[in-house]
């Protein structure tokens, strides 16, 4: 039985959708620049202030009904942070104290001075929008210095990198995304690896070597030598380190100091690629 | 203006896509842009069911941070298949939408792994066969179950089509 012209037609566009797709899929994947995709770009654009708004109220409701109950914790929350406080002020006015050795110490030796670099305060609007990557949207854009590769974080570690961006939104890959890398060093015996996504909160060092002793709580910072994150940035604490008999390095699972998972509102650090890189060279 | 309504529908199943997995974390395993793909494919156009996979899939790859075009393929094949099926065989008792729901789903899970593992891209929740077996059943489970409401919803939306439907059961039935 032969197939009438609308059942052709229709085979017609079924094999015209597909191989469609297939294009943009083989373009997509052969091209990880091309993640900053035009698609991606035009309809993030019109979705982003929609989304900020929608956000805004849904948190606004939840906000009400969970302020309420928080109420009654806030006493005593209240009294662990003035203790808080009192122990952060000693232990900034230490730090303050060893900048100041550090810096003449960097004067007399001639040696180069930290990166600086401008930050840009970005809210959370959309998470795990797909089950099958870790990524956030934040709305800040190139309208506010935002480019692909920016480092992310908050004020207690490092969150990911932008991986796409638009005029007013900013899609970024967290560090435990099992496609993120960085490079990450101990911060005491500044040995040197690699960190890797683990998908579930956590990340893992790979090749630190297993005769190195890593305790566990050691704080581990970036490294500066992945090009996009500046060095010293708090990446997180170790919290459980193996060693793998099968292999010459040690399983080291990190626990990010920023809560990546849950994380509401981030800073972009404003660092150019190529400004990394000449103050690598410079080091 | 049919079209109209329903590029607008699948327009905002990824809005609400978008905004709703960051207060609610059990949406992850939820995909209303499958949903709407299966809702308006049983309305028995192949025509229509692929096109609307098609917007709906690129559409979650640019939101989701994915390959562009392999949620596309997934869901242009699922909507075209079963847009076919419908025309075939009557599926419109609410057991057999919910089945039919359940195996697209499940369809597009392993569709969308594959085309990854094949391009050799890392996605999460598929590192052992074990986990990836949660991840369907939990993935399966999640789109059934939202599919009651949001099927509900398009019905009211849409009375034109369920009016359609009812008459396509009756001449089905009497001729």
């Amino acid at each position: 039985m032969s197939a009438s012209p609308v059942q052709r037609k229709t085979h017609w566009w079924l094999a015209a959708l597909l191989l469609g797709q297939l294009i943009l899929m083989s373009v997509n994947a052969r091209h990880p620049s091309s993640e900053q995709s035009v698609f991606r770009t035009w309809m993030m654009s019109v979705f982003s202030p929609l989304v900020k708004v929608g956000d805004a109220v849904i948190s606004k409701i939840g906000g009400g009904f969970s302020g309420l109950s928080e109420l009654r914790r806030a006493k005593s929350e209240n009294e662990e942070l003035r203790q808080e406080v009192e122990r952060l002020t000693i232990a900034l006015n230490e730090s303050r104290e060893k900048a100041a050795q550090y810096d003449v110490i960097r004067n007399t030796y001639g040696l180069p001075s930290l990166l600086q670099y401008r930050q840009v305060a970005a809210n959370v609007i959309a998470r795990d929008t797909s089950l099958w990557f870790n990524r956030l949207t934040i709305d800040r854009g190139t309208l506010d210095g935002v480019k692909r590769d920016m480092p992310v974080a908050t004020t207690t570690g490092i969150v990911g990198r932008v991986i796409s961006v638009g005029p007013n939104f900013a899609q970024v890959q967290v560090i435990t995304d099992s496609n993120a890398g960085v490079g990450v060093m101990l911060q005491s015996t500044r040995a040197m690896g690699v960190l890797k996504g683990l998908n579930n909160a956590r990340c893992e060092i790979k090749n630190i070597p297993s005769t190195e002793e890593v305790p566990e709580g050691e704080t581990v910072v970036t490294n500066g030598l992945d090009r996009i994150y500046p060095k010293g940035l708090i990446v997180g604490t170790t919290e459980r380190v193996e060693n793998d008999g099968s292999t010459p390095w040690k399983r080291i699972v990190v626990n990010p100091a920023a809560q990546v998972d849950r994380v509401e509102n981030v800073l972009v650090l404003l660092i150019d690629a190529k400004e990394l890189k000449l103050e690598e060279t410079i080091k | 203006m049919q079209i109209l309504k329903i590029t607008l529908t699948v327009l905002l199943a990824l809005l609400l896509q978008l905004l709703l997995p960051k207060h609610l974390r059990f949406f992850r395993f939820i995909e209303l842009p499958l949903i709407v793909t299966v809702y308006f494919s049983l309305m028995r156009s192949p025509m229509m069911g692929m096109w609307t996979g098609a917007l709906a899939g690129v559409g979650s790859d640019i939101i989701g941070g994915g390959i562009v075009g392999v949620g596309g393929f997934s869901k242009t094949l699922i909507g075209y298949v079963i847009a076919t099926v419908s025309v075939k065989f009557p599926l419109d008792n609410p057991l057999a939408r919910l089945g039919i729901v359940a195996l697209a789903s499940a369809a597009n899970t392993i569709f969308v792994v594959g085309l990854y593992l094949m391009l050799e891209q890392s996605i999460q929740h598929v590192g052992a066969w074990g986990e990836f077996g949660a991840t369907l059943g939990l993935k399966t489970l999640g789109d059934t179950l939202a599919s009651i409401p949001i099927f509900w919803v398009l019905n009211r939306l849409f009375p034109d089509q369920s009016q359609a439907k009812r008459m396509a059961i009756r001449r089905r039935f009497y001729e």
